[in-house]
């Protein structure tokens, strides 16, 4: 009695107050605008390198996530996610994990120790909302070039070697999506990171897109096009990339919120024609 | 872009036939199914032999499954899977969430 009395009372809102659509619209429009400016806000400086972050949802808002935390010791740490499913729905629980992100990122050890508390503090949320998160963070250190990451789930980034100018295999990393079992402990590895190296983390809904011909974009012809522009600065790197992405799907509207995080290590070359040095003839 | 689910029962077992494209759009007929589930099923088989693509909003399903299996007490079996949604299901962790969860063991 009471459910149905409820249905008829929503109806009856929805027929008496045509308003309610355009504030619906003007309230997604306002969670856009909250959901850019979060993500695609100022990107941290670093010394020794560049870092750059792009996300483009599939539909007013989305699930993906991307972030950076510098850290007192000198490290950054980033970190790349998308939330299962799309629109409304994910944006929230996207919003949950950069919370938990952002609230441990200060006070844990590394990436490992980062997911674990993030699973932590959102294990029973996602149960209940019957929902996961897949997450991969890393640590960068400018100093050393050490580039210790831990994976929830998530693809494993692309690493392009400066001096080799190809594709290296990252050291793999699996574990468990946040929200899948209670309890995580996560796994690290290591690279030491040299000049001109570089790391595209990504999202699915690149190697996802899809042409009119129902073809996929792939992971073989985004590592192309990463090698074709390994030697711009990672903004041009990235819209490289989206270029690339458009151009394959033409005009099929894009299917998967689009996502992508870039570290480019850029040691000072050092100059030993200074005036202190001895000449030798 | 579809999704054709077909159902044998084979005694307490059943085998559901997951055929075409599982995402946000064609997950809802899987939960009717998951929905319509006798209590006294023993055994629930997903079949993915015919499926063409899943997402992650597809992978929200099954992992609804598995814990189904742990309300309703009974084996969910994941079998006919490819390579590519083998490397998939391996890299979200879904294996160790089903062998966690039940103890499950999966014929591929």
């Amino acid at each position: 009695m009471c459910k149905s009395v409820q249905t008829y009372t929503h109806q009856q809102l929805l027929e008496a107050n045509p308003e309610m659509g355009k504030t619906l619209q003007r309230e997604i429009n306002l969670a856009r605008n909250i959901q850019m400016q979060l993500l695609n806000g100022k990107t941290p400086k670093v010394e020794g390198g560049e870092i750059a972050g792009f996300s483009l949802p599939a539909r007013l808002i989305g699930g993906d996530y991307y972030d950076f935390y510098p850290l007192k010791n000198g490290k950054i740490r980033m970190v790349i996610g998308d939330v299962m499913g799309k629109g409304i729905p994910a944006a929230m629980l996207m919003i949950l994990t950069r919370g938990a992100f952002r609230s441990t990122a200060e006070s844990t050890r590394g990436p490992a120790e980062t997911l674990t508390s993030i699973n932590q503090a959102l294990y029973e949320d996602l149960r209940t909302l019957k929902s996961f998160v897949t997450l991969f963070c890393a640590d960068w250190d400018p100093k050393t070039g050490a580039f210790t990451y831990a994976n929830a789930g998530h693809h494993l980034p692309i690493y392009i070697s400066g001096k080799d100018r190809t594709v290296k295999e990252l050291p793999k990393v699996q574990g468990i999506m946040v929200g899948g079992l209670p309890k995580q402990v996560y796994k690290e590895a290591s690279v030491h990171l040299v000049d001109q190296d570089t790391i595209f983390f990504y999202t699915d809904g690149i190697i996802e897109a899809q042409n009119k011909r129902g073809e996929q974009y792939k992971l073989e012809r985004l590592i192309r096009t990463l090698i074709k522009h390994q030697d711009q600065n990672v903004h041009d790197i990235q819209k490289s990339v989206l270029e690339s992405v458009n151009q394959f799907i033409e005009d099929v509207p894009q299917k998967d919120d689009i996502t992508m995080v870039l570290l480019k290590v850029s040691q000072p070359k050092v100059d030993i024609s200074s005036l202190n040095a001895p000449v030798i003839n | 872009m579809s999704l054709k689910i077909k159902k044998k029962v084979k005694e307490k077992a059943v085998i559901l036939h997951i055929d075409g494209i599982l995402d946000i759009s064609t997950t809802h007929l899987l939960e009717l199914y998951l929905k319509e589930l006798d209590d006294n099923v023993e055994t629930l088989v997903f079949d993915f032999t015919n499926l063409e693509f899943i997402d992650s909003t597809g992978i929200g399903s099954i992992m609804n499954a598995i814990y189904l299996s742990q309300e309703k007490h009974f084996k969910l079996k994941l079998q006919g899977i490819n390579d590519l949604t083998n490397q998939f299901f391996e890299m979200v962790g879904l294996y160790q969430i089903l062998e966690e969860i039940q103890g499950s063991e999966m014929d591929v």
